[in-house]
């Protein structure tokens, strides 16, 4: 499992992926934590093949007793599956996640660990006196899905908007826009249900400052790529299926 | 260390659930005999009298069956559920002790060490808990084999009081097989669910 630090300032974002370990039919996916003082929140924890590997890389970074936070943008298997095992580890921990997935998401095992419920307008995680905005991406691609941006670090964890698939071993961000836009087209086109949801999206984001622009699969985007990202996701057509 | 929890152990819980259905479908159909069978002997009058108390004795075996299966049915649902935790704690002590290797040499690799200690805690007490309910589980189905047992006696001494019975002497006999048969169905069952949990591992 790779870890990049993708914010260093008075807290920390890190980001852990192409594992190497991974097995070879399960999609490859990009895991972040927000490490605070005290508390660490992880973003999108990944499927059960993953909790293993993510657990040991985190220990790098902070001890057990300090995962405090969990959050899930949607309900997929590749975002969560791990929460059972993360119950077990982590007995005194958080899972932020949509109030509407709750009944569902409990399927992966969630006994020990508190199930926050997240309003459709989303919300606000705090860890040590930072400030995580939950912001609202319904529809994109699931019908209770949520990103999170980091206003002082000027992160935006997009979940599976921004998603490539890619070989394995892909850098961590993209180098050539132009390059990588056939590597997100039919992932988008296809996952994504709804141009009408695709608007309220980008509306709601380009009000945002984003440095970096962080999927849950693929390469992140930074500086300029963030607004190009934006403009090319604005022309297309998604829904494809009907 | 790898406990046994397995496939088959799902397997096993999950098939007494049908047994036990199959056993309460023929306890009624017991009832239903001993109801028939009174209503016989009523007609049947001073000729099937010796008949009349044992279709008493049917009906108390039959519900006896019934809130026994029951019980056991309660049972067995509680003891899946402790499977599926069992299985999943085991899960997570393997997980566990797969982080530990992984994280060797990290900054923090020691806090792992009371998580794991808790995880190994925590699925020996749900292993010995599930332990002493299969335990139970086949004491009470057991305790099914008794009325089935009895009933078994009981259709002997039917067939006995039925040719006493004249012209109803077929009506009655056609009981007591009835009777013969449902035991010895819920009997098959029975053992086929004391088979099953005999291959879950017990082993520590």
């Amino acid at each position: 499992m790779k870890m990049t630090n993708i914010y260093e300032g008075s807290y920390q974002w890190i980001m852990f992926g192409r594992d190497e370990n991974k097995p070879e039919k399960i999609i490859d996916t990009n895991q972040y934590m927000v490490r605070t003082a005290n508390r660490c929140l992880l973003i999108d924890p990944g499927g059960v093949e993953l909790f293993a590997p993510m657990l040991a890389a985190v220990l790098h970074y902070a001890p057990v007793d300090q995962i405090t936070d969990l959050f899930a943008s949607h309900q997929d298997p590749d975002i969560i599956s791990s929460l059972g095992l993360w119950d077990q580890a982590l007995p005194d921990a958080k899972l932020h996640a949509s109030a509407l997935w709750e009944g569902f998401l409990r399927h992966f095992g969630c006994e020990s660990i508190e199930y926050v419920p997240i309003a459709d307008n989303g919300g606000i995680i705090s860890l040590d006196g930072v400030e995580l905005q939950v912001i609202p991406a319904h529809y994109m691609h699931s019908a209770a899905n949520f990103n999170i941006y980091d206003p002082q670090a000027k992160i935006l964890m997009s979940g599976d908007i921004g998603a490539a698939l890619e070989e394995a071993g892909a850098p961590m961000y993209v180098d050539n826009f132009d390059a990588h836009v056939e590597k997100m087209r039919f992932f988008h086109q296809r996952w994504m249900p709804s141009n009408q949801a695709k608007r309220v999206w980008i509306d709601r984001v380009r009000e945002l400052d984003i440095d970096i622009l962080a999927p849950q699969h693929g390469r992140m985007f930074k500086g300029d790529d963030v607004k190009r990202f934006l403009d090319w996701f604005e022309g297309l057509q998604v829904g494809i299926a009907v | 260390m790898k406990v046994g929890h397995t496939k088959s152990q799902f397997v096993a819980v999950a098939s007494i659930a049908a047994e036990l259905s199959a056993v309460m479908g023929v306890a009624k159909e017991i009832s239903l005999a001993a109801a028939n069978a009174k209503a016989i002997a009523f007609r049947a009058g001073e000729k099937a009298k010796g008949f009349q108390p044992i279709t008493d004795f049917i009906n108390e075996l039959a519900k006896e069956t019934i809130d026994l299966v029951d019980k056991i049915n309660n049972h067995a649902l509680s003891l899946y559920q402790m499977t599926v935790n069992e299985h999943r704690m085991s899960e997570a002590y393997d997980k566990f002790e797969l982080v530990s290797v992984l994280a060797k040499g990290t900054t923090y690799e020691d806090s792992l060490e009371q998580p794991l200690l808790k995880a190994q805690q925590k699925m020996l007490e749900y292993r010995r808990v599930f332990k002493t309910n299969v335990t139970q589980l086949l004491d009470q189905l057991a305790e099914v084999m008794h009325p089935a047992r009895a009933a078994r006696v009981i259709a002997a001494n039917s067939r006995i009081e039925a040719s006493q019975a004249g012209e109803y002497l077929q009506s009655l006999q056609a009981v007591a097989e009835s009777v013969d048969n449902a035991a010895q169905v819920i009997h098959d069952n029975v053992q086929r669910c004391r088979l099953a949990l005999s291959v879950v591992d017990l082993a520590e």
